[in-house]
């Protein structure tokens, strides 16, 4: 081939790569639009994945599992509320990689990191706890979440005291544990509680962001506890209860009112337990509508 | 005639290459005899069934009627097989082994080991030039080496049969001379060769019977002292045809003159070359060549198929 | 039995020296690579998930080997008539097909020998690196998990013998043989699922006769595997090593008896 001929074709070869890197640009760029815009994915039965996996179950179960918390992480990234068609695409896809591997202990974590605070998803978690439960029989962890969800958030101490009981069986469980479930059978609802909960359930998490929010409501917890033990006084003393929180601060009861982290004042309810206007949860966040971060790689 | 090393009786194979295509009758009738120590050619234009015939022996197809026998007997394969030595049409080898390994291969399978085997490789690698070969792997061979490759697995364990498919095909002036001269001396050590060949002069010289396959049947067989020619005539002389009034002329001439395709061919001893042409010069007959043999292979075999095909 | 061993070791020399085999090791070490990178991306179960990924690894390489390489061992011989040399020589059929499956299975297992070795160091590295999160894992138990993957290979192998034997066309032997293979992973899901009380639609009597027959005629290959138990370190029963190896031996010897039974029949033109 002629000088001539190599030299144009080297040309050509140049301005494609050039216009090849544009368009690589955008096409990451166009991608990340849409998967971010796409509709919440559809999760095959497990009887089918089972099949489609061809003998790799336990790969396909830890391919699936990345792919369910890419899809959370992405939407927490963008800071996007999960609407309910989330939250059940959520449920079912981590029911499908329990299917697969039912010894995987990240799925169990991840149901009880965040379908339970944030959604009230009880149902779903201790469903999937419950399949922890059974299989992963050297785990303790698996039944204290089941107790903890069931004392905390649907309030039925007898079976929460049941769970916390057979996890106290299982080998390596904390030993404050017999002394817990005595006590939620005995006390049930007190802050107090809340606290000895979260305290054991802190110690299991490692995950940055849970542990933020878990001590954020543990903070929250003890300033709750704090005031029940002053409003227990209260009541000693003056023989009946507190008609707001400001008495106990009054009345000299409490030196001062304690840090509430979801920035809401603290009230009494009529069941005689101290809560919060915040109820204990984070402001709303909006879905943001202009792009953020454009044109970056993921 | 010695012991009948191999026989073949009636021998029918026909193919059926499917639900839409006719049956092919690759060998029809065959019936054929190589004795010890015998040299046989088979011979054939393409799909004649030379092959089909090689494959029925070594039992890679079955017959669909007759019989083969062995010394015999009934054939049976495991100890015909002890005993024959084998090369293909274009073998071939495997591709990452040396010529060390197969040839070793060849042996263990043969019952031939250690230090036996080594020497047989040895003496056979040099006789046909592959000893710088020896460890080198055969997809490196040329055809030349392969085919002469392929004719040390089939010798290696000194078979009493040699049953070569076209041992010539592929090589080189100095490759064919050196089978040939292979060919010669198993004769010579008495062992029994079965070959089909295209290159008719030299199942013409090696061969002491020769059969004509054509269309699987077995048209013809020829026996070598139908190509010899006694030590006193030598020379045959292409002469045009020889009107019938000079024949006196000739003398005792014309007793050794035959008609041949195209004018006549007359049979001389070299020492009478001069005063046979000095008679011819005189009488006008004009010498347009010679030729060394009174009828040719070639010739009779393109008669004798062409007499089928018509 | 010298015959069988001879040709065994040229069919095994044969296939690794086969330059395919470098792109299976390739193959083999970019996922050990990617394990190590993936890894730190799960929470908690890095071990599981290491163990995941080596024995799938491990199990893909041997599809492969046999697959191209294997196949092309007993494929090659018939096309480019090797075979009728060898078949000049005294070696009966059935010595034929012993040999040669005894050379694919060292060839087998050599390769995945080197790939152990391979797949044990990117373990032991992880293990070194995150040794909290491998609370279960055992060694013994990953070894056995292999230790099956062999013996997964070993029935596909003779399952790719017989379908050698069969037809003519290669192509043809390996979509049998891979088509085996998948109703043999799957079969144990698919019969459970029909068994069990979960289907919403109903199956008609005649897939259900369908399967049982497939049941038996084709292996079930989740009988070999233990690649959950080893991900996890549970223990495994004694009796389910003794019925693996013993279901995998016999299933072998009639598959090999079959393979003679249909070569003694086969014409090589």
């Amino acid at each position: 081939m002629s000088l001539r001929k190599i030299l144009g074709l080297l040309l050509v070869a140049t301005i494609a790569s050039g216009l090849h890197v544009f368009l690589s640009d955008r096409v990451w760029e166009q991608r990340g639009e849409v998967r971010r815009n796409i509709e919440t994915g559809y999760v095959f039965p497990s009887r089918f994945t089972r099949i489609l996996a061809l003998g790799h179950k336990g790969l396909y179960a830890d391919y699936l599992f990345l792919n369910t918390i890419t899809f959370f992480g992405g939407k927490q990234m963008y800071q996007e509320k999960l609407t309910d068609e989330d939250w059940d695409y959520l449920a079912a896809g981590l029911e499908a990689v329990t299917d697969l591997d039912p010894y995987f202990l990240d799925p169990y974590v991840l149901a009880e990191g965040i379908m339970t605070w944030e959604n009230m998803r009880f149902e779903d978690a201790n469903h999937l706890l419950e399949k922890g439960t059974k299989y992963r029989t050297w785990d303790w962890r698996m039944p204290y979440y089941l107790g903890f969800n069931y004392f905390y958030f649907l309030k039925d101490y007898a079976k929460g005291s049941e769970y916390l009981m057979e996890a106290s069986r299982r080998p390596g469980s904390p030993s404050f544990l017999p002394k817990l479930a005595a006590r939620l059978s005995y006390y049930g609802d007190q802050a107090k509680t809340g606290v000895l909960f979260l305290t054991g359930v802190l110690a299991q998490t490692a995950d940055e962001n849970l542990r933020e929010s878990l001590l954020k409501r543990k903070t929250a917890l003890e300033g709750a506890a704090s005031l029940e033990e002053g409003m227990e006084r209260f009541k000693k003393e003056q023989g009946r209860s507190p008609r707001n929180i400001e008495e106990l601060l009054e009345k000299g009861y409490i030196d001062k009112l304690p840090e509430e982290p979801y920035g809401g004042k603290w009230i009494i309810l009529q069941s005689g337990r101290v809560f919060s206007t915040s109820k204990f949860a984070d402001p709303l966040k909006k879905k943001k509508t202009e792009k953020k971060n454009p044109g970056g790689k993921p | 005639m010695g012991v009948l090393e191999i026989t073949f009786e009636n021998v029918f194979k026909t193919y059926n290459p499917g639900l839409f295509k006719k049956k092919v009758r690759a060998v029809e009738d065959l019936t054929l005899e190589v004795s010890q120590g015998e040299v046989y050619g088979l011979i054939g234009p393409n799909g004649a069934g030379k092959s089909t015939t090689i494959r029925v022996l070594l039992g890679l197809i079955r017959p669909n009627k007759g019989k083969i026998l062995f010394r015999g007997e009934p054939l049976c394969q495991g100890q015909f097989r002890e005993e024959i030595g084998y090369l293909p049409e274009n073998p071939y080898l495997y591709d990452y082994l040396s010529l060390k390994e197969i040839l070793e291969f060849c042996g263990r399978v043969s019952d031939c080991s250690g230090a036996m085997l080594q020497e047989r490789i040895k003496v056979l690698t040099e006789k046909l030039e592959l000893s710088q070969a020896l460890r080198r792997p055969l997809r490196t061979f040329s055809k030349g080496m392969l085919q002469r490759a392929g004719i040390c697995f089939a010798l290696l364990h000194d078979p009493s049969i040699v049953i070569l498919d076209e041992p010539m095909s592929g090589l080189d002036p100095l490759g064919r001379k050196l089978v040939f001269d292979i060919v010669l001396e198993l004769k010579e050590q008495g062992k029994t060769v079965f070959f089909c060949s295209h290159i008719l002069s030299d199942v013409e010289r090696l061969c002491d019977r020769m059969g004509v396959l054509v269309k699987g049947r077995l048209v013809r067989t020829f026996e070598k002292k139908d190509f010899e020619e006694s030590a006193e005539r030598e020379l045959h002389l292409l002469l045009p045809p020889v009107p019938e009034n000079l024949m006196p002329d000739l003398g005792d001439l014309a007793v050794h003159l035959h008609s041949c395709p195209g004018g006549a061919l007359l049979s001389i001893s070299a020492a009478r070359l001069t005063e046979t042409a000095a008679i011819l010069g005189r009488l006008g007959i004009q010498i347009r060549g010679t030729r060394t043999s009174q009828v040719s292979l070639e010739e009779l075999f393109i008669e004798t198929v062409e007499g089928v095909t018509s | 039995m010298n015959r069988v061993w001879a040709l065994a070791v040229i069919t095994y020399k044969e296939g690794i020296r086969n330059r395919s085999i470098f792109g299976v090791l390739a193959f083999a070490l970019f996922v050990l690579g990617l394990n190590i990178t993936v890894a730190g991306f799960f929470m908690r179960e890095v071990g599981k998930v290491t163990v995941d990924m080596n024995l799938s690894a491990l199990t893909f390489s041997g599809l492969l080997l046999v697959f191209f390489v294997a196949l092309q061992l007993m494929a090659k011989d018939i096309d480019k008539k090797t075979i009728q040399l060898v078949f000049s020589k005294p070696v009966s059929r059935g010595q034929y097909i012993a040999g040669k499956y005894v050379g694919i299975l060292l060839f087998v297992f050599v390769s995945l020998l080197v790939l152990v070795v391979f797949s044990s160091a990117t373990v032991s590295l992880l293990l070194n690196l995150y040794p909290n999160y491998f609370a279960g894992f055992s060694w013994p138990m990953f070894f056995l998990a292999v230790t099956f993957i062999l013996v997964q290979m070993a029935v596909l192998s003779a399952i790719l013998i017989l379908f050698s034997t069969l037809t003519t066309s290669s192509f043809a032997s390996l979509i049998f043989t891979i088509c085996v293979y998948l109703v043999g992973v799957t079969i144990e899901d698919v019969v459970f699922y029909v068994v069990s009380g979960f289907r919403t639609e109903a199956i008609s009597p005649v897939v259900q006769e369908v399967l049982n027959v497939v049941a038996y005629v084709v292996p079930n290959f989740s009988m070999w595997d233990f690649k959950l138990e080893a991900a996890h370190g549970l223990l495994i029963a004694p009796a389910r090593i003794g019925l693996g190896l013993g279901y995998a031996a016999i299933y072998i010897t009639i598959l090999l008896i079959l393979s003679c039974l249909f070569f003694q029949r086969r014409e090589f033109h």
